[in-house]
């Protein structure tokens, strides 16, 4: 058995004057100011609006799109696997016939209400036919009102897969 | 009373206002950014009036405002409505009063006349000090008891432990100094520091009482309710201790006296440790022999501060998005550093050529020993900020135990020690 003998500070003259333990640590933290005052490029803070952040993963969940097949007609069947999945109930679908001869099904309107989504993957789990997914990397969307976080089909369409991300 | 008597006491009065109450946002924004760059960030950067920022100073008066404007929220269950009201008042009001015993420059004499450099020509001296900062507690223990809830109650006992604790051991070790100086006045502890111990070391009270400055400045801290004695306020287990129940400008006014009890801490450090308005080895009568040679190494040093700052500017003072209006600030604050250093230097070439009268000496070595006067305070404030972003918040039965056990019998021992040195050296 290995046993781990934490050493135990506090009882040597030093450490109970107290006052060099207090000069060690102002050293440390006089050393960062100057370092970050003579040259404050070495700061981790990034200026946020300025400087957007690189280091989003490929399985970043961020605002979903509606895929395309190679004729760029919508993929999604409107079958209600992903707004049946949804635990926030913020994908709204109104299905149509299909005429292009693609397939039985099409939706008319897919809105997804922002800020109701949480954002937890299920819906992209659901989709039997991989039309809806959450690889744009878009982390802030930005509105005024209400209205505008509904996104209609229009939008998610024209989402693509973030370019920071590896080709799938 | 003449003009010039007139025009002396109101600058000092002045002087005593903003230093106490008008250096708050700065130390707001010292605070803010001291600790962002001890800690690897970079603190409040962004706020801008006109694309000005100024290093985030605006920051502090965006926030100022942000108080002044927000609902003054009395809640209802408030018994003593009129303690919970005046103890934020009582906070600030003693801690601006505690100023007004600072000698900020030695006697200034006009035309025959000398005039002493605080804002209450008071003969108690360091007395004063010890009564009103004393007093500054009872706005905490007050607003704490008052605004009727748990987190505030236990901050006022805390505070009334913390008072009890320290309060003996920094009277003690001002007795001490007391006994040093021989005086209670303090324009005159400061004149004594003035002299020269040994030949080569300033008699500054550091140097003469190194253990009364460690238990002063220890008690001092407390004092001011500044990490790491903050207990009172102790954000991690009392939410905000006796401010709690406070918001909008009751809140501000805990604030401003919190800041008003540092900057009257440092002041009275520099006082009576730090030689006060004395530079090293320059008494005000070699000012006042020698005050072109002064002049000419103020400039000079004036000259050589603003081109660091200004190349450091240049390299640093930027903006990411040069369309940003916040962008061109750098280069307006440098040429406006400029142009205020090349006056300033214009003015004092304008005094080396054509020379002084002896007022004029006067008046100048008197606003020297203010500028060296508040230089030695900001350091010793720059102190204050450093020590709360580097040190952990002692515990409510550390406080005690090294008010009582440590710091006072240090004192005491300083006190006779003192006493022994002064009376075998037949003082």
């Amino acid at each position: 058995m290995g046993v781990k003998v934490v050493p135990r500070h506090g009882a040597s003259l030093k450490d109970k004057l107290y006052l060099p333990g207090i000069a060690a640590g102002m050293k440390t933290t006089f050393k960062h100011f100057v370092k970050n005052l003579k040259d404050p490029s070495n700061l981790r803070t990034s200026q946020y609006p300025e400087v957007q952040p690189d280091d989003i993963t490929d399985r970043y969940r961020g605002v979903h799109r509606l895929t395309k097949r190679e004729d760029d007609s919508v993929k999604c069947v409107a079958c209600y696997m992903c707004a049946t999945a949804c635990p926030a109930e913020c994908i709204a679908i109104e299905a149509e016939e299909r005429t292009d001869g693609q397939d039985e099904k099409m939706p008319k309107k897919f809105t997804i209400d922002l800020l109701e989504c949480v954002y937890c993957g299920y819906c992209v789990e659901a989709c039997p036919c991989d039309a809806i997914r959450m690889d744009t990397g878009i982390f802030s969307f930005i509105g005024k009102t209400r209205e505008e976080f509904v996104v209609d089909k229009e939008y998610l369409l024209n989402n693509e897969r973030s370019k920071d991300f590896s080709d799938d | 009373m003449s003009s010039a008597s007139i025009i002396v006491v109101i600058v000092n009065i002045l002087l005593a206002v903003i230093l106490a109450v008008g250096t708050t946002p700065i130390m707001v924004w010292w605070e803010r950014r001291v600790a962002g760059f001890i800690q690897d960030r970079t603190g409040p950067n962004r706020c801008d009036i006109g694309g000005f920022r100024l290093g985030g100073l605006i920051q502090s008066f965006a926030d100022m405002l942000k108080l002044v404007f927000k609902e003054d929220f009395l809640p209802s269950y408030i018994k003593y409505k009129f303690f919970y009201t005046i103890s934020p008042a009582i906070v600030f009001f003693c801690s601006f009063l505690t100023f007004a015993v600072i000698p900020f420059a030695d006697t200034l004499v006009i035309d025959g006349f000398s005039y002493t450099m605080q804002a209450i020509p008071t003969q108690l001296g360091i007395m004063w000090f010890l009564a009103y900062a004393g007093l500054a507690t009872y706005g905490i223990i007050l607003g704490g008891y008052s605004s009727e809830s748990k987190f505030g109650l236990l901050s006022s006992i805390r505070a009334t432990a913390q008072v009890v604790s320290y309060e003996a051991a920094m009277g003690l070790s001002v007795i001490s100094m007391l006994v040093t100086y021989g005086t209670i006045h303090l324009s005159d502890m400061v004149a004594f520091q003035g002299q020269v111990l040994f030949g080569f070391l300033p008699a500054w009270g550091i140097i003469m009482q190194p253990l009364a400055a460690i238990i002063f400045i220890v008690t001092a801290f407390a004092e001011a309710n500044r990490a790491p004695f903050d207990l009172a306020e102790g954000e991690s287990e009392i939410v905000a201790g006796y401010h709690t129940e406070y918001s909008a400008m009751r809140f501000g006014l805990f604030q401003v006296g919190e800041y008003a009890a540092m900057s009257a801490s440092s002041a009275i450090i520099v006082t009576l440790f730090f030689g006060g308005y004395q530079i090293p080895w320059l008494d005000t009568a070699a000012i006042q022999s020698n005050i072109y040679v002064v002049f000419g190494a103020i400039a000079i040093s004036l000259l050589m501060m603003t081109f660091v700052l200004t190349k450091w500017m240049k390299k640093h003072y930027t903006w990411a998005n040069p369309d940003d209006s916040r962008a061109r600030e750098g280069k307006i604050l440098i040429k406006a550093f400029w142009i205020m250093t090349l006056v300033v230097c214009g003015v004092l070439v304008l005094f080396i050529t054509t020379g002084l009268g002896t007022n004029g000496v006067n008046i100048a070595t008197a606003v020297i020993q203010v500028g060296t006067f508040l230089l030695k305070f900001f350091m010793m404030s720059l102190v204050f900020i450093w020590v709360r972003w580097t040190l952990l918040r002692f515990r409510y039965d550390q406080l005690q135990m090294l008010g009582w056990k440590i710091l006072l019998p240090l004192a005491i021992l300083n006190i006779f020690v003192t006493a022994t040195f002064v009376v075998v050296l037949g003082g």
